[in-house]
């Protein structure tokens, strides 16, 4: 049984700052992330030709690992992280994973040695428990996932993470047919579920390999959503129905600190921010350095409580300044200079409100993860913290509620069809239960017999 | 925290689908669309509305008063599908709406079957796959109902699907067009590897490519890729297939924007 978080870990909203958290993580040569200082998260994706083979893997990931550290000295930055989200040949052979991480560890000790440049190393592994047909959550894929994570702790990685995948099968179904339980259910209760049992295992792990369990992010479903949404001219998915699924994906994130995970959460989880405000973990975000990867209305307000700052993701070939891994970091660099400068200055406060408001009338769901608001959030999960079902539900209306109060105040300005979208998914979770149990019986039966591909023994049930 | 007040806020970003707003509801907007037939109105809307039974209720009212099933799958069904396609288009509705459109006219084709032994004419045969290690499958699954709903008959090989499989395919249904999508740069390579078989086989046809970290200079480096940045492009490549044959250069031309 994992201890639930019912209490808030800041007083109020505006204790939460960049680069500052309540509980620090150290982690790799010499770092310590949230400990007053923002620093540099650069991602990376192989070239296709890339997976070929595991030596050319290497190869690879060696060049774009000396690209970053040779960049950072030559521009002064103090600190770096780097994070290889896995290509699936790494997961699933996870030897090639463990022979990455050695690689690139090898290449960041040598700068560390030579500058004294604070560096760690995150690996991110795939969630490979699907076969074709069916998510595969237990078994023999579970397995190669577990050990996936204990040869890279074991090779040289420090921080250990994954987007991983529970209640996606039912989530895929239900956000194309605005079906607002079926986000619910898929997100908030499989989901939950899922990460439980996968992080306490996780931190189990980290225990004996010395490692940091950092965090997981509801990229499989939130993000899903966030990215159908897509721009303001967009018909694919309701933002306002995107910003909910966000809201309950915090939930869900939160299950894997509860269960172990100490942070720093991953980049892309736009849920972070309420996640801080419940936790105290240091977060990684990503905004408008991501660009590179996605476009997603957040780009500046984002960065309000971040402690590592990244680029999402980007294709490793030439620009006309480097390498994209040496720009991007680059990129990255400068913005974290920019932080910690106003953070000495005792300005940090001020430039996390430029950043927030940057953004925070731009959509919904930059609205509300506003870190005021995302801290509201955050109490309406807190306040039933013990029930994964009816935190997720309190999140989901809270959330409603914020963007609401913004179109009342007249300075959040939605379309028709946006608005119409709201008072749907609002009409829609007022109308469910408070019952858990209820809920979770009423769901099995119509989502068993709606998805095809749901199975209940991916969930122990 | 600092505020904005209300006044300044135009200078900092403008929603430019606030001003765009149609006037007319997407209700009153498909109501013009609808075709006036009073045994076939009533399928159209039950199509745009999404409800399955009703569909299948207006079906059965419609065979009663002496209409060929197998000629309401393009009268009727269609035809309502085609109204939720151009609001879709137009920009009026968005794509929850039309996927259970789409479920509530699949449905209905199924009971026009079920009701006699002719066979349909579909547009043309387009095979649909995620590429082999890559099991992120929505945009595919998007993909193919969207080309279901504009009459094409779809063959889903599903996800993390090996090369030879989708060779296997396309020998078999000889499509009008093949489509893949991928999440991640290490799968989207087997998109090129397909690509060559199929010309060692001498199999010519437009290979549709799209999805998240797959981008047109890519698609473009393989003889057959065509890039789809939309999955709604997908319908509109197929179409133009059919309607001007399967050059890919001309394809390209039309569907390769930047």
């Amino acid at each position: 049984m994992v201890k639930k978080y019912t209490s808030m870990a800041y007083a109020k909203a505006d204790d939460m700052l960049f680069g500052n958290a309540k509980f620090p993580v150290k982690a790799g040569l010499g770092l310590e992330i949230g400990a007053g200082f923002t620093t540099p998260e650069i991602n990376y994706a192989p070239r296709p030709q890339a997976g070929k083979s595991k030596d050319k893997l290497i190869k690879e990931y060696e060049r774009i690992t000396t690209d970053v550290m040779a960049r950072m000295v030559q521009i002064g930055a103090p600190s770096i992280v780097l994070e290889t989200e896995h290509v699936e040949q790494m997961s699933n052979n996870p030897e090639w994973g463990g022979a990455v991480a050695h690689a690139q560890k090898t290449i960041m000790e040598e700068y560390h040695d030579e500058y004294g440049i604070k560096c760690a190393l995150r690996h991110t592994i795939g969630d490979i428990r699907e076969d074709r047909d069916y998510l595969q959550l237990r078994g023999d894929k579970y397995s190669v996932f577990l050990e996936a994570f204990e040869e890279c702790a074991k090779n040289g990685a420090d921080l250990l993470s994954v987007e991983s995948m529970g209640g996606k099968e039912v989530f895929d179904y239900s956000i194309l047919r605005n079906d607002t339980a079926g986000i619910l259910f898929g997100i908030g209760v499989l989901g939950s579920m899922d990460m439980e049992m996968i992080w306490t295992d996780i931190a189990k792990i980290t225990k004996k390999t010395g490692t940091v369990a950092a965090g997981d992010t509801d990229c499989a479903q939130a993000n899903t959503a966030m990215f159908i949404a897509g721009g303001l001219l967009d018909k694919n998915l309701a933002h306002t129905t995107a910003i909910v699924a966000r809201a309950i994906s915090a939930g869900r994130t939160l299950c894997g600190f509860e269960a172990g995970a100490t942070g720093p959460g991953k980049d892309c989880g736009y849920e972070n921010t309420i996640i801080k405000s419940i936790s105290g973990v240091p977060i990684a975000q990503e905004g408008k350095s991501s660009t590179c990867a996605h476009s997603d209305l957040m780009g500046n307000v984002t960065m309000q409580c971040c402690d590592l700052w990244s680029n999402e993701s980007v294709e490793y070939h030439g620009e006309f300044g480097g390498t994209t891994v040496q720009c991007w970091s680059e990129s990255l660099a400068y913005d974290c200079a920019m932080m910690n400068t106003s953070l000495k200055l005792g300005k940090g406060k001020d430039l996390r409100d430029i950043l927030a408001l940057s953004d925070k009338y731009r959509d919904p769901q930059g609205y509300v993860v506003s870190y005021e608001n995302a801290y509201k959030v955050g109490q309406a999960i807190a306040k039933d913290g013990n029930n994964n079902y009816l935190r997720a539900k309190n999140a989901a209306i809270e959330s409603c509620n914020i963007v609401e109060e913004g179109i009342n105040s007249g300075k959040l300005r939605l379309t028709r069809f946006e608005t119409n979208a709201l008072a749907k998914v609002k009409a829609d979770l007022v109308a469910l239960t408070d019952d858990a149990d209820k809920f979770m019986s009423e769901s099995l039966t119509k989502y068993k017999q709606e998805v095809g591909v749901f199975r209940l023994e991916n969930y122990g049930l | 925290m600092l505020d904005l007040k209300l006044e300044d806020i135009d200078g900092i970003l403008v929603r430019y689908n606030v001003a765009l707003e149609k006037e007319m509801t997407p209700d009153e907007a498909a109501e013009e669309l609808y075709p006036k037939d009073e045994l076939i109105y009533p399928i159209a809307k039950s199509i745009y509305e999404g409800e399955e039974d009703d569909v299948v209720d207006g079906l059965k009212a419609a065979i009663a008063a002496g209409k060929k099933p197998i000629d309401l799958i393009n009268d009727a069904l269609m035809v309502g599908m085609g109204v939720v396609s151009k609001l879709y288009d137009d920009g009026i509705i968005f794509l929850p709406n039309v996927m259970m459109s789409a479920d509530a006219m699949l449905n209905g084709i199924e009971f026009c079957k079920s009701q006699t032994t002719d066979v349909p004419e579909p547009k043309g045969t387009v095979v649909c796959h995620v590429a082999e290690g890559d099991v992120h499958d929505i945009g595919k699954n998007i993909v193919a109902a969207l080309l279901r709903a504009a009459g094409y008959d779809v063959t889903d090989l599903g996800r993390d699907v090996p090369v030879d499989e989708v060779i296997e395919a396309v020998v078999k249904d000889k499509p009008i067009m093949l489509t893949g999508t991928a999440l991640m740069t290490t799968t989207m390579y087997a998109f090129k590897e397909i690509n060559d078989k199929l010309l060692e086989k001498g199999l010519k046809l437009p290979f549709a490519c799209g999805g998240g970290a797959v981008n047109q200079d890519f698609v473009a480096q393989y003889d057959l890729g065509v890039y789809g940045e939309e999955a709604s492009d997908a319908v509109k490549i197929a179409d133009a297939i059919l309607a001007s044959g399967n050059d890919i250069e001309k394809l390209r031309a039309e569907f390769h924007k930047h």
